[in-house]
C-alpha cells in the first residue's frame, strides 16, 4: 500500500506491505536507526516514537495505519544548527545515558511528556515512563533530567544566571 | 506470506461495509493493534486487514441524559482524561487509566479491549458492571446491539463471525441517583502488567442513611470471563456502611475466589490478595478506609 507521512520534518511517500511494522518501516526503508526493537510486544519502550505528539511503541502499530500522520523520532530533536535538544542535553548533563540502549525510545516518551505537560512533577514524570524499562540508570538520573527541562526549571536557571 | 495480505484503509463506515460485505476471507480489523500485532506474529494472517484507526465516526465520547455513546475505535488515553467520564464513570476511566502504559493506552481501543476478550481485561469488569451495550456492523451491514454478556462469550472469545466489526459502546446512566463507582487492579508490577485480579464496582448510595440502596461488584482473572459477584451484593446490599460491612464485604469477596477457582494454582493467593484489592475498591468507591486485621484473622 502507498503511504505519505511526514517524519522528522520531511514528506515521505513510500510503498509498505500490509504487516510491515512502523518500527521497521522506520528502521529499515528511512534508514532511522536510533529507535531499537527491543521487545518487538510493546513491553520496553526502546521503540517509542511520537504519532503527532503522542508516544506510541512503534513495534504495535503497522507502517499503513500511519498513513497522513506526522512522526518525531530521536533523530528529529536536535535544533537546526545539529546541536543537542534542551531535553537532550539534559540527559548528558545528568549522566541520564549508560548503555545507551533504551535512550532514543526514553528520551521520546520524556518529550512526549514534556510537550504535553512542560511542568510535570516526579510523580508525573515517574508515572509517564512506565512504559521505558531502563536496565542501567535506576531511573534516577533520568527523571533529574527531565525535572531540570521543565519550563518552570529553565526559566528559574536562566533568571539566576 | 507478508505480501498475500491486502491492507485497506477505508475512511468512513459505509466503506467498510463496502469493503467487506461481499469478501468471504478472513478478515482482520486494527485499531490500536496493541494485542493483535502480537498475535500476528504467532497466527496464520488474515487475507485483509482493515485499518479502522482513522475512521472519525468510531472515535469519540458523546454524553447524553439518558446513556454515553463510545466510539469502539476510542484510545484508552482518551477515555483516561474525559472530564466528563472522570466524573461520572470512574469505574471506566481508571480501568482505562492502568492498562498497559502511555504508549499503549496512546493506541489501544475499548472495542479492541473487548474483542480480545482476554480473562484479566482491565475493561471488561467495568463494561460489566457499568450494564454495557455493546454495537457492533455485521460483516452484511446490519447494526446490531447486545449486552456485554452475549458479546464476550469465554476465553479469548466472542460471539462476533467474520467481519463483524465492534462500533459503538453504550452505557445508560441512571438519573436522580448518586452512583459511586471504582475499579481497582493487581499486578505483578504497579504499572505494564496484566492484572491477576480486578474488582469493578458501582453502587447507589444514599449519603444521608449512610445505606448502599443498590451495589453490583464484578470480578476479572478469576475464570474465563468476569464473575458478577451476585452472593457478595445480596449480603451487602441495603447495609449501613460501617466496619462490619466492610468486614464482610472482604470476607465475600474471598467466598467469590473460593467458589470461582477451587483447585487452581493460584487460589490460594488470590483469595487472600483478593482482600488487600477490596480494601482499595472500598476505598475508591466509599472514600473510606476499612480494617484490615479482624477480616484476616479469620482466613485460614
Amino acid at each position: 500500500m502507498l503511504i505519505t507521512l511526514c517524519v522528522n520534518g520531511t514528506d515521505y511517500q513510500c510503498e509498505v506491505a500490509a504487516l510491515e511494522k512502523l518500527s521497521h518501516f522506520l528502521r529499515e526503508t528511512l534508514g532511522l536507526t536510533g529507535l531499537k526493537e527491543g521487545c518487538g510486544e510493546g513491553e520496553c519502550g526502546a521503540c517509542t516514537v511520537l504519532i503527532e505528539d503522542q508516544p506510541v511503541n512503534s513495534c504495535l502499530v503497522l507502517a499503513f495505519q500511519v498513513h497522513g500522520k506526522r512522526i518525531t523520532t530521536i533523530e528529529g530533536l536536535e535544533n537546526p544548527d545539529g546541536s543537542l535538544s534542551g531535553l537532550q542535553q539534559a540527559f548528558v548533563n545528568h549522566g541520564a545515558i549508560q548503555c545507551g540502549y533504551c535512550t532514543p525510545g526514553m528520551v521520546m516518551s520524556c518529550e512526549g511528556l514534556l510537550r504535553k505537560n512542560p511542568d510535570c512533577s516526579e510523580v508525573e514524570i515517574r508515572h509517564a515512563l512506565a512504559g521505558n524499562l531502563c536496565r542501567c540508570t535506576g531511573f534516577v538520573s533520568i527523571v533529574a533530567a527531565v525535572k531540570a527541562s521543565t519550563t518552570l526549571t529553565v526559566a528559574a536557571a536562566a533568571a539566576a544566571e | 506470506m507478508m505480501g498475500r495480505v491486502q491492507a485497506a484503509a477505508p475512511r468512513t463506515i459505509p466503506e467498510i461495509s463496502a469493503l467487506v460485505g461481499g469478501f468471504n476471507g478472513r478478515i482482520a480489523y486494527i485499531a490500536g493493534g496493541t494485542d493483535l500485532i502480537i498475535a500476528l506474529d504467532h497466527e496464520t494472517p488474515p487475507e485483509v486487514i482493515v485499518d479502522i484507526s482513522q475512521i472519525a465516526d468510531l472515535a469519540g465520547i458523546d454524553v447524553y441524559p439518558t446513556h454515553i455513546l463510545i466510539g469502539a475505535a476510542t484510545t484508552l488515553a482518551a477515555l483516561a482524561e474525559h472530564p466528563v467520564l472522570r466524573d461520572r464513570l470512574p469505574v471506566l476511566t481508571q480501568a482505562a487509566g492502568q492498562v498497559g502504559s502511555v504508549q499503549i493506552r496512546n493506541r489501544a481501543t475499548l472495542g479492541g479491549n473487548i474483542a480480545s476478550a482476554v480473562p484479566a481485561g482491565d475493561l471488561l469488569p467495568a463494561l460489566k458492571c457499568l450494564d454495557a451495550r455493546i454495537n457492533v456492523l455485521t460483516r452484511a451491514g446490519a447494526g446490531t446491539a447486545s449486552e456485554f454478556d452475549d458479546i464476550v462469550t469465554g476465553m479469548g472469545e466472542t460471539s462476533l463471525s467474520n467481519g463483524d466489526l465492534i462500533t459503538g459502546i453504550c452505557i445508560p446512566l441512571a438519573r436522580g441517583k448518586t452512583w459511586l463507582s471504582a475499579f481497582a487492579k493487581l499486578g505483578r508490577r504497579t504499572t505494564l502488567s496484566i492484572a491477576r485480579l480486578n474488582l469493578a464496582a458501582v453502587a447507589d448510595y444514599d449519603r444521608p442513611q449512610n445505606r448502599l440502596r443498590e451495589l453490583r461488584v464484578v470480578a476479572g482473572a478469576i475464570g474465563p470471563v468476569p464473575v458478577r459477584l451476585h452472593a457478595l451484593e445480596r449480603r451487602l446490599r441495603a447495609r449501613i456502611v460501617d466496619q462490619s460491612f466492610g468486614e464482610d464485604f472482604l470476607h465475600a469477596l474471598t467466598a467469590a475466589v473460593d467458589a470461582a477457582i477451587p483447585g487452581r494454582c493460584s487460589h490460594a493467593y488470590k483469595r487472600r490478595a483478593v482482600v488487600g484489592l477490596g480494601l482499595d475498591l472500598l476505598r475508591g468507591l466509599l472514600g473510606r478506609d476499612f480494617e484490615l486485621a479482624a477480616a484476616v484473622s479469620v482466613m485460614p
